[in-house]
């Protein structure tokens, strides 16, 4: 039996991936657990494993071809086959690559509903249909071997592979590796990658005197020239073309719906204080941050209609409380995602937090870690903002976005007083969520705050 | 400029140096009456007589020894091995003796000496006698290695190691001994040791090789040119000491590097130049330096085996495509 080996799903918003290299070439033989190529998805290279054992009989694309996800890549030729004979016979596209848009309608399910509904409580993100499917037709891969890919991608870790010379000419012309894209094996960035960066960023410069002499006239005062402060162009990463692309998605797709609420966080100030104190031996100090994760978590099992999905003609109740946690990294924006947060202490909270945003800045995040997320936070606390709407983290239909906690003056029983307040707002789908469905999950969510004790009921 | 084979270069060498210094003497197995197992001192014994044309018995580590105590004592020994595999019979004077004596005895010792002989994996000679043994005697201090690709350059470079006051290793190839060449006549005329040599220009890639996979790494750069693929190959020539600025100045304009060796890969010559590449040149390399050598295996008998141990031109070529990431 001939296997038609498509375009792997690396990432829970990946769409197409780049095909860095192969690692094969027609005719080799191919064991299962070969590495066939390398993909660049929006988030990081990833190798592509084969599940079967065969010989290569037809590649369909070539290295740097942008591939879309269920798109047929190559052909194995099974025992007894002739690989060439095959190729001629496979060669054009196949049955699969034409049902890829039948797939694709399911994708969103496997994205946002994830881990839910079939997978054993506690399982979490290792879930059945939480791993990445690499699109193979077998399809009998065993969650074990996917999450060997995903170690795959942590070995790649946050280092920036480059050869000495791309570092040496990035250092003496001041730019940062992280901006540019390796074409090198494995990502590398080599000699090339940075003089094409530098050729776009040059054409900025190039661009400003022809702005100023576009009138033909002299200037009325004499502009001295301004120290060397070249104004640049950096070409956008895959990240960043991943969160533009989506953001400008949720703007367009989704009616929103803004709820905010001011919350007393004396209780829970205290609280942190004594347990923290506790804590002190265990060394573990949880943050204002782990309180509200956990008291969303509750409050979300408490109104199913905010841990969900939007979809065409039904809305998808998922079954687990899997709560994404907005991290910022150095070139964007990144969700890694703590599973059954609500049935989680504050220190599993703390510590999964903790080891999640490390992962995440350090660009190890296996795609189990950021996939399946029910609804996501936003935590702008600890730079002092007060008070802002975050956007949809689609398809989730809720998203809710923290501010600082701070002494405020409050009215007490017509009385000022100081008091530790917190602003939280919610954005919701107004197509799922109505503004009272809004409200009463941001009441509860105060109200378990507010009486952090109500919790434990 | 006559166009004459490397045996006759090699002739000619020792002929014009004995000729201009008649401390110089040619001393090996069959050298004299037999003209030389390959034919190397052919009309030297009618030439020169056979007090400087001495034929010795099987007896290695004997002729070696005599030829250290004559250079000793202010001869210039030209000493042949039949083959280079003989060598490790007397390699107890060669490292020991000839390699030391300068630094042992404080500097009163010179051994003015020329160890020379063919070598390299040939036709179907067998294991024992397709040695290739530049990089063991590249490892000891106190001795020059020398391994000349065309008939101009073993002329040049006998000549440079038969003046050279210090004992040198002049390894020649058994397949290039019947190669022509265009050689100057001239009488002065030597390659001196330690001066690599860029046998072709390219800006793409370079390709460190000496002896005859000088002549595989051409081969391999013609082809890859038809792919537009501009390979620069460097011919070391000699191997100890390196000619580093020769090496620097072309991984510096070309960023890439393969090194392409007859002997095997693990601690060949290549490994010990790759190290000083990456010490002297780490932030000019654009990828790893590659490495063709031959499969690790004694040399089998067999001669498509013998030439599937071989680097040959299309692992030449898959190499620098490799470093291209091509």
């Amino acid at each position: 039996m001939p296997v038609e080996v498509t375009m792997a799903k690396l990432s829970p918003t990946m769409e197409s991936g780049q095909l860095v290299k192969w690692n094969v070439k027609v005719g080799d033989p191919v064991k299962e657990g070969d590495v066939l190529a390398e993909i660049q998805t929006d988030k990081a290279v990833m190798p592509m494993e084969s599940f079967d054992d065969g010989t290569v009989a037809l590649l369909d694309v070539q290295e740097g071809d942008e591939v879309a996800v269920g798109q047929r890549v190559l052909v194995l030729a099974g025992k007894g086959e002739d690989p060439s004979q095959l190729a001629e016979q496979m060669k054009g596209g196949s049955a699969k690559a034409e049902a890829a848009p039948a797939e694709k309608k399911e994708e969103p399910v496997a994205a946002g509903a994830a881990a839910g509904t079939g997978a054993a409580p506690g399982a979490g993100a290792q879930g059945a249909s939480g791993g990445p499917d690499y699109g193979h037709s077998t399809g009998s891969a065993t969650n074990g071997q996917q999450g060997g890919n995903g170690n795959g991608a942590a070995a790649h870790g946050g280092r920036i592979r480059s050869s000495p010379l791309a570092r040496k000419i990035a250092e003496s012309k001041g730019i940062d590796l992280a901006q540019v894209d390796g074409s090198g094996p494995n990502g590398r960035i080599i000699r090339s990658d940075v003089e094409a960066f530098l050729q776009n960023r040059g054409a900025a410069p190039a661009a400003a005197p022809s702005g100023d002499g576009g009138a033909g006239t002299a200037p009325k005062m004499p502009v001295a020239a301004s120290p060397a402060r070249e104004t640049r162009r950096v070409p956008h990463s895959r990240m960043r073309k991943t969160i533009a692309q989506r953001m400008l998605q949720a703007k367009q797709a989704a009616p929103e719906i803004h709820v905010t609420a001011d919350i007393r966080m004396d209780q829970i100030v205290s609280l942190r204080e004594r347990l923290n104190a506790q804590l002190s031996k265990q060394k573990v100090k949880l943050s204002v941050g782990d309180f509200v994760t956990k008291a969303v978590a509750m409050s979300l099992r408490a109104h199913p209609g905010l841990n969900a999905t939007y979809e065409a003609d039904h809305m998808v109740l998922h079954g687990q409380v899997n709560v994404g946690i907005a991290v910022a990294l150095d070139g964007g924006l990144i969700v890694p995602v703590l599973p059954d947060a609500d049935r989680l202490g504050l220190v599993e909270i703390r510590q999964g937090t903790l080891a999640l945003a490390e992962a995440a800045r350090g660009n190890t995040l296996t795609p189990q870690q950021m996939m399946g997320s029910t609804f996501t936070i936003s935590n702008l606390g600890m730079y002092g903002v007060k008070q802002f709407d975050a956007i949809l983290n689609m398809p989730e239909v809720g998203i809710l976005a923290v501010g600082a906690t701070e002494p405020r003056p409050v009215v007490e029983d017509g009385q000022l007083v100081a008091g530790q307040v917190m602003t939280v707002t919610l954005t919701a789908d107004h197509r799922a969520v109505d503004g009272a469905m809004a409200a009463e999950f941001v009441r509860t969510l105060k109200g378990f705050l507010e009486e952090p004790a109500s919790m434990l009921l | 400029m006559a166009v004459i084979q490397y045996r006759e270069a090699l002739n000619q060498a020792m002929s014009e140096e004995m000729e201009r210094d008649d401390r110089v003497f040619l001393m090996g197995e069959e050298v004299a009456e037999y003209q030389g197992a390959y034919k190397v001192s052919q009309g030297m014994l009618d030439r020169f007589g056979a007090r400087r044309i001495v034929d010795s018995p099987i007896s290695e580590n004997g002729f070696a020894g005599i030829g250290i105590g004559a250079a000793m004592v202010g001869l210039r020994p030209i000493i042949e091995f039949m083959t280079f595999s003989f060598s490790y019979v007397a390699f107890d004077q060669l490292v020991n003796n000839a390699a030391n004596m300068r630094y042992m005895s404080g500097g009163q010792f010179s051994v003015p000496i020329v160890f020379r002989g063919n070598s390299g994996i040939a036709g179907n000679l067998g294991a024992t006698h397709s040695h290739r043994p530049e990089a063991l005697f590249s490892h000891f201090p106190g001795l020059k290695v020398m391994m000349p690709s065309t008939p101009a350059d073993a002329k040049g470079m006998l000549k440079a190691a038969i003046r050279d006051d210090d004992p040198v290793i002049f390894i020649e190839h058994e397949n290039l001994l019947g190669d022509k060449g265009e050689v100057p006549d001239d009488p002065d005329f030597v390659v001196p040791i330690g001066q690599a040599d860029v046998k072709r220009e390219g800006s793409d890639v370079t390709i460190l090789t000496y002896s005859r996979s000088v002549m595989t790494s051409l081969k391999a750069a013609d082809k890859l040119a038809e792919e537009d693929v501009s390979v620069e190959v460097v011919d070391l020539r000699t191997l100890r000491p390196l000619d580093m600025d020769t090496i620097l100045a072309s991984i510096t304009k070309t960023n890439r590097c393969v090194f392409v060796e007859e002997d095997w890969y693990y601690c060949g010559i290549g490994a010990g130049v790759a190290d000083r590449i990456y010490r002297a040149a780490f932030d000019e390399l654009d990828a790893p330096i590659q490495r063709v050598a031959a499969k690790d295996a004694p040399i089998p008998y067999n001669r498509t085996l013998e030439l599937d141990i071989l680097p040959n031109v299309e692992r030449v070529v898959e190499a620098v495509n490799s470093v291209l990431y091509r």
